[in-house]
């Protein structure tokens, strides 16, 4: 059990600071995939269009099926999902996702939002797995919509996905009836987005967490993207305010605006119509490709993204102090 | 605040649902509940300026006593960072529930059944080609299983009011024990709680003592009992309902004006 949580071994890095196309170069298909934040704020979108750029497939991803995974969904690069949320908040729903699933084309598995939390804190524990009244009474624990076998059948490793999604038993310690054993819950990589990160790879987030505090622990091979590389000791005047150790990051990557267009506190507000574009863009196959080819494979830089958003978007979109976000009044 | 009311087609049916939803919970005031994304948040917003100021609100994305300054659009929102006691992450937004320190969970939904079990996940067909695949299981599961009581607000359709969910989600009264799947009451899983109440865009339900079926409480101004069982997907008692009392002037005018002046959740 122990090495499926060993790091993923690598050339040694002196220096952590790396390029984007570098960074996902360490993403090999097949893999399971963490991409952190959650919904629409904090995303690492600028890893998720590099994902497309690099022509990933057979990716399983963890947890959602959000704004950063629907367009990896749209494009082909992932195969199946564990995950309990394909929604995109007052956008809808995630609108690639539910034309591949619907068309027999991506698999997924659904569990609860607390069975993501248990499966990655095992993981980040180094427990095999966690015991929990959670999901009882549902269909997640329905085995005709299990899906676990698929998982095992994609899977590049399949040492990351267990033998089963679930086992019920009798609670033997407080006598409280029927408890849930749930697997830990690996992930070959994760990528996060950070407001910022030092290049030895602290890193330090505002607003929701979300899962990634966990995540970085229970990943063979951690990505930090960041709004801004600043330096370490910078970080580590004030230890107390980071959330992310250096010691849980393989590669740091600065890419300011890099979760546009989610939103990223302190820094940025969502992009609404971009994000309203996507949606109503996504939902054919023909729209689909126009989109990924306007916004991802038609665009040769990071740069040239930025100067075909403009610079008064970007202004209009600019987070203000003390609130973190850019108020509507 | 005066006791205005509101002419009937002066305000929208989700309106109503939401203005009738925020004053259910002055049953929770200085109580702490999970208020799912969407609608609750809306109905939660009103309620803290009218019915509950000193409800506490807790986020599943990690915020403990939320008071946010503007309408979050989504869960993720920094809008429900400012203002909060402590922000921290999915985990500890969650942590509350299991170990039992949320009184009542709110949320929406695409489904509901007599016995108040709830669908999220997909809707028609099966789960390998769904009709319609929606958002999904995520806290609505939990917040079935952990909180003391749910409260759910839902439009009243005849599709989405029904016999029995096409996906069990979030458990209501009477739930699936598996691995067989047979229903049963709730409590012979050594879950506590259970749905208090249905509000929907027509009426307020709630739920037999005995059966744990639901029944129609209370019916909205200007809506019929014959509307209601029209759009009831399966043979609900109106028997014992009498009429909600009418909307305010101030509850439209401050979901309008104070809480959605944008009208980003398509209220009206």
């Amino acid at each position: 059990m122990n090495n499926l949580f060993d790091k993923r071994p690598r050339l040694a890095r002196s220096n952590k600071v790396v390029s984007l196309s570098e960074a996902i170069d360490e993403i090999r298909n097949g893999d399971v995939l963490m991409m952190g934040s959650f919904v629409d704020t904090r995303r690492p979108m600028a890893a998720a269009y590099e994902i497309v750029r690099q022509q990933k497939h057979n990716l399983i991803l963890l947890a959602q099926c959000s704004l950063a995974e629907d367009i990896m969904v749209g494009a082909g690069c992932a195969i199946a999902w564990r995950g309990c949320y394909t929604g995109i908040a007052t956008f809808g729903l995630s609108p690639a996702t539910l034309r591949k699933t619907e068309a027999g084309k991506f698999f997924p598995d659904e569990i609860g939002h607390l069975d993501i939390i248990y499966g990655a804190l095992a993981a980040m524990v180094g427990s095999p797995f966690v015991a929990t009244r959670a999901t009882l009474g549902s269909d997640v624990l329905n085995d005709q919509l299990d899906r676990n076998r698929i998982l095992i059948d994609k899977a590049g490793n399949k040492a990351m996905i267990p033998k089963k999604k679930f086992e019920l038993i009798e609670d033997p310690f407080y006598n409280q009836g029927l408890v849930k054993l749930l697997p830990a819950m690996p992930a070959d990589a994760a990528i996060i987005h950070t407001q910022m990160a030092g290049e030895k790879g602290t890193a330090r987030i505002s607003g929701s967490l979300a899962f990634d505090h966990y995540f970085v622990h229970a990943a063979r091979t951690v990505i930090v993207t960041t709004e801004q590389i600043v330096p370490e000791e910078y970080l580590r005047r004030d230890p107390n305010r980071n959330q992310i150790p250096c010691t849980a990051v393989d590669m740091v990557v600065e890419i300011p605006w890099g979760g546009h267009p989610s939103q990223v506190m302190g820094y940025y507000d969502t992009d609404i119509p971009f994000i309203r574009d996507y949606v109503l863009s996504a939902r054919t196959d023909e729209g689909f490709e126009r989109w990924v080819g306007e916004w991802i494979l038609d665009v040769k830089s990071r740069d040239q993204y930025l100067d075909k958003l403009g610079a008064s978007r970007l202004e209009g979109l600019r987070a203000a102090d003390p609130q973190g976000y850019r108020s509507r009044s | 605040m005066t006791k205005e009311y509101a002419k009937i087609g002066e305000y929208s049916a989700v309106e109503a649902m939401v203005c009738h939803s925020a004053r259910f919970l002055a049953n929770f005031d200085g109580k702490k509940g999970l208020i799912g994304t969407g609608l609750p948040l809306v109905a939660s917003q009103l309620a803290k300026k009218l019915y509950s100021p000193n409800m506490i609100i807790f986020i599943e994305t990690g915020q403990a006593d939320a008071n946010p300054q503007e309408l979050a659009i989504s869960i993720m929102d920094s809008r429900l960072t400012y203002g909060s006691s402590w922000q921290m992450g999915d985990p500890e937004g969650l942590y509350p529930l299991s170990r039992n320190e949320i009184d009542f969970g709110f949320i929406g939904g695409a489904q509901i059944d007599k016995y108040g079990n709830v669908n999220s996940t997909f809707i028609g067909g099966d789960y390998n080609k769904p009709a319609k695949r929606l958002a999904g299981t995520a806290g609505a599961v939990d917040i079935g299983v952990f909180a003391k009581t749910t409260v759910i607000l839902m439009a009243h359709q005849k599709r989405r009011v029904c016999e029995f969910v096409d996906y069990l989600t979030t458990p209501g009264w009477m739930v699936k024990k598996w691995p067989e799947g047979t229903l049963v009451r709730r409590e012979e899983l050594g879950l506590q709680g259970g749905p208090s109440c249905f509000i929907s865009s027509m009426g307020i339900c709630k739920f037999n003592d005995d059966d744990k079926v639901m029944y129609l409480d209370k019916y909205f101004p200007g809506i019929t009992l014959e509307q209601i069982k029209e759009n009831t997907g399966f043979d609900i008692d109106v028997s014992r309902a009498d009429e909600a009392d009418h909307i305010l002037v101030d509850e439209i005018r401050l979901l309008r004006e104070e809480i959605d002046p944008l009208n980003i959740y398509k209220m009206r």
